[in-house]
């Protein structure tokens, strides 16, 4: 395949700060609409990696494309979902107002904007919630706030940095299929970071695990599982349950 | 103890009651001679001729509008520099060393240099107030521009915002508390500057007013401006506390 056609395209990337290596030799290409998840233990550079595909960090060595260009300093063709959703939104702006932002940096005319903005806040279940500022919303709704934010940049690719390790359980399954609905229906990019070896099967077309220090690809596996997946039957079906062990034991063997 | 907001009122009151009743003490006992210290009662006619008669209210008006003409202009000026700053390392290198020169400054030491150059007139008043209250706005909007949640640096910088379109949308937001803090200060400066001002130009308002009624010993016309004073200032800073409370809804 050309690489023009990736998505997302590391070549030899590598990141240091100061004498530090953090990341080394990154070589990864994502395609178009897929779903990858990147795995690994806290501090082996995944956060670090996503900044760098978000043009938020520099490699100090090698390069990130994105549909064959260079990434040089951040687009609004790439959103960014953070962990800290309680940081990640501006406090003193309504959940209304806060969707509003990407619109008004994309320089939508004002008049457009209402429908756009409600149109995502009901696609993210927050239609009666528009009034409320995000220091009166739940953990999850803030983070599907943040959600819909990053949708009305209307992004090819979607970099998603941990969105759900600070919500509980049930919370959590339940974004993670709103978030595969929504990507599926705009057949969005999505580079997808968690230290949950379920969540990123469940997820992801494929899974990328980091070894660490310094931070490289430990090994890169395809995910067969069909689609619509499913919480009960996907999470019980054979090739997901064969997947999570193999994983299990060579994130193991890694951290040994 | 949480004490509900109705006491609080309550004991406020009590505390004002308390200090009149020593005041009428004081004055019954002639332990200050009446021609000091007037009483309550004499006072309090004399401020009903100087608001309810008007013989006061042209005096008092003046000196509002002197104090938040200053306050205004002050604080535009200031919140103005202080985004500059907040945003560009460059206009900092360039402001921060004559702003630490300028700021410790006393305002009283500026007043020669002000009549000197635009003369003993209602500019030099407006002058020094603006120089005097500029300084605790400034210092909050650049200490509220310094304490951008690094996030949302990153969010601007994602969207591709404009430096424009942070100061307005991101760090201005964000700099409103302590903004609003500075401006209650910056008011504060203002009234007595305005006063300051006003005894030394001669121009008509409550401190000139003061001054009158002190020279001619006319006491209970003396503390009624006092008094007016004091209200003035109570006024501004309470309303300036209401409209904190309705623009940072947010944070409650
Ligand atoms: N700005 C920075 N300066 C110096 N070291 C950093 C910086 N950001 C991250 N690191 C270091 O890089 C390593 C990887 O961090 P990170 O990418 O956040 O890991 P992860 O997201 O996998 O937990 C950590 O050891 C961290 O301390
Ligand atoms: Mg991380």
């Amino acid at each position: 395949m050309a690489a023009a056609s990736n998505a997302i395209e590391l070549k030899g990337v590598s990141l240091s700060f100061g004498s530090n290596q953090i990341l080394t030799g990154i070589d990864m290409r994502v395609e178009p609409g897929e779903f990858i998840c990147v795995i690994g233990a806290s501090g082996s550079g995944k956060t670090t990696l996503l900044r760098m595909i978000a043009g938020l960090l520099t490699p100090t060595s090698g390069q990130v494309l994105l549909h064959g260009k260079p990434v040089r300093s951040p687009t609004r063709r790439v959103a960014v979902v953070f962990q800290d959703y309680g940081r990640a939104l501006l406090p003193w702006r309504r959940a209304y107002a806060n969707v509003s932002l990407p619109l008004e940096a994309g320089g939508m005319p004002a008049a457009q904007r209402p429908a756009r903005i409600r149109e995502l806040l009901a696609k993210v279940g927050l239609a009666n919630h528009e009034d409320k500022f995000p220091g009166q919303l739940s953990g999850g709704m803030q983070q599907r706030l943040q959600i819909a934010r990053a949708l009305a940049q209307e992004p090819d690719t979607l970099l998603m940095d941990e969105p759900f390790g600070a919500l509980d359980a049930m919370t959590r399954q339940t974004l993670q299929d709103e978030v595969l609905r929504l990507v599926s229906e705009r057949k969005t990019t999505v580079f997808f970071v968690t230290h949950d070896i379920e969540e990123a099967l469940y997820l992801g077309d494929r899974v990328v695990a980091l070894d660490s220090n310094p931070g490289r690809v430990a090994y890169d596996i395809k995910v067969p599982l069909p689609r619509p997946r499913d919480q009960l039957t996907t999470r019980e079906h054979p090739e997901f349950l064969r997947l999570r062990r193999e994983m299990f034991e060579i994130m193991n063997k890694i951290h040994a | 103890m949480i004490r509900s907001r109705t006491l609080d009122i309550l004991l406020g009151i009590a505390g004002i009651l308390i200090l009149l009743g020593l005041w009428q003490l004081v004055t019954s006992y002639e332990l200050i001679s009446r021609a000091f210290l007037p009483g309550p009662a004499a006072t309090f006619r004399s401020l009903e001729r100087g608001i309810v008669e008007g013989a006061l209210l042209p005096q008092t008006w003046a000196t509002i509008e002197r104090m938040l003409q200053g306050w205004l202009l002050a604080s535009v000026v200031a919140i103005a520099i202080g985004s500059l700053i907040g945003v560009s390392s460059t206009a900092r290198a360039y402001l921060q060393p004559t702003l630490e020169f300028l700021r410790p400054l006393p305002a009283s030491a500026i007043i020669p240099v002000a009549i000197a150059v635009v003369g003993l007139s209602w500019k030099m008043v407006l002058f020094v107030v603006v120089f005097g209250s500029v300084w605790p706005t400034l210092l909050a909007t650049v200490h509220g521009f310094a304490h951008v949640e690094p996030r949302l640096v990153e969010v601007s910088r994602l969207l591709q915002m404009s430096r424009l379109a942070f100061i307005f949308k991101i760090g201005l937001p964000n700099a409103v508390p302590d903004i609003l803090a500075g401006m209650r200060l910056s008011l504060t400066v203002a009234l007595i500057l305005a006063v300051v001002g006003e005894l030394l130009t001669g121009e008509l308002g409550l401190g000139t007013a003061v001054l009158h009624a002190s020279r001619q010993y006319r006491a209970d016309d003396l503390y009624a401006g006092i008094i007016l004073l004091g209200v003035i200032g109570l006024v501004s800073n309470y309303g300036l506390a209401l409209a904190d409370k309705r623009i940072l809804a947010w944070k409650s």
